[in-house]
């Protein structure tokens, strides 16, 4: 464990890096302009970083590739209630639930 | 009659407010999570606060708690905060005529809600203090909120059981906002290959698989809507 000053030094180290991804286009002004095609391609990215953090998690188990776990089980009951219900709540009462029903209740 | 600003600022929190539903469970949870590896309630609070970006946050929990070396606690952050700079390029265009202040604001204020609901409009606006309005007004919107739900989750930490697998909220709160996104093929095709991108790479050092992952679902989308501009032509 980290402690002390040098937790705080991590901190700041981890606060350099938000503003600096953040920042390093917006800071740049003028002088950053991406080609356009670059920019076409970039309108890809929030969808493609947002699927790279959630895939893992539902897919790997135990360090293995199985989509026979419980968090895949809740992840598509997730998507059905997100994709037909408006409802914000709704995906993450009965995604938790599934889990929870499934860790606790089967055991798994 | 109303200025531009604040028209900007209120069809801009309009349009967020939906996203921001998902991050309420998300704060909680990262506060809940700092709590739970050991730091105090000051030390947690001082690390929202400076680093802001919960992903990062929540990646380099495990390896505080193991007493990794800084660098790499440093390095992982930036592979986890690395989704940015693409972000950054894609909207920086909308800030160009602003002050240093206004971008240095706006860079620490970038988050992935935001961007994704506003970064078309944004964009496609004429108006700079219109664009000022809708950016600023949801991403402080979602620094207030983030900042006290993450409140909420440090000191109530002591009340939740352990046992309730609470991480899995922020899986599915990054569920629910890509899903509206995936609705043409190219998004779909680039979250698919995004997504079981970062399952395969895995294995690579410092958590690069994300970022790798990342990096073929923007090529495979791109490529998509080139095919598909194709096929209609033909």
């Amino acid at each position: 464990m980290i402690e002390g000053v040098w937790l705080w030094v991590a901190f700041a180290l981890m606060a350099m890096t938000t503003v600096g991804t953040r920042g390093s286009f917006i800071l740049l002004g003028e002088k950053g302009r991406l080609p356009p095609a670059l920019q076409r391609a970039l309108r890809y990215a929030p969808a493609a970083a947002l699927s790279a953090l959630v895939m893992p998690d539902l897919l790997i188990d135990g360090g293995e590739v199985s989509p026979l776990n419980p968090k895949f089980a809740a992840g598509l009951v997730v998507l059905a209630v997100a994709l037909r219900w408006r409802n914000p709540w709704l995906p993450f009462i009965l995604g938790m639930a599934v889990l929870l029903a499934m860790r606790k209740g089967l055991g798994w | 009659m109303e200025s531009a600003f604040r028209r900007g600022a209120r069809e801009g929190l309009r349009d967020f407010l939906p996203i921001s539903v998902g991050l309420v469970p998300w704060a909680m949870v990262t506060g809940i999570a700092m709590r739970s590896i050991g730091l105090t309630e000051l030390e947690s609070l001082g690390m929202n606060l400076l680093v802001y970006a919960g992903t990062a946050q929540l990646g380099a929990l495990p390896l505080i708690a193991a007493g990794a070396p800084l660098w790499l606690i440093m390095l992982t952050a930036l592979a986890l905060n690395l989704r940015f700079v693409i972000f950054s390029a894609a909207i920086a265009p909308v800030f160009h005529d602003s002050s240093f202040a206004r971008r240095l604001a706006s860079s620490y204020l970038l988050v992935d809600g935001v961007f994704a609901v506003g970064v078309d409009k944004l964009l496609k606006a004429e108006d700079p203090h219109w664009r000022w309005g809708y950016y600023i007004a949801p991403s402080a919107f979602n620094w207030c909120v983030w900042q006290g739900c993450t409140a909420l989750g440090i000191f109530g930490a002591e009340f939740v059981p352990r046992d309730w697998s609470l991480e899995f909220m922020v899986t599915i709160a990054l569920m629910v906002m890509v899903l509206p996104m995936v609705r043409t093929r190219p998004m779909l095709v680039a979250a698919l290959v995004g997504g079981l991108g970062a399952v395969l790479l895995r294995g690579l050092p410092l958590r690069l698989g994300v970022v790798a992952g990342i990096a073929l679902g923007i090529a495979a989308g791109f490529a998509a809507e080139h095919w598909q501009q194709r096929g209609r032509r033909s």
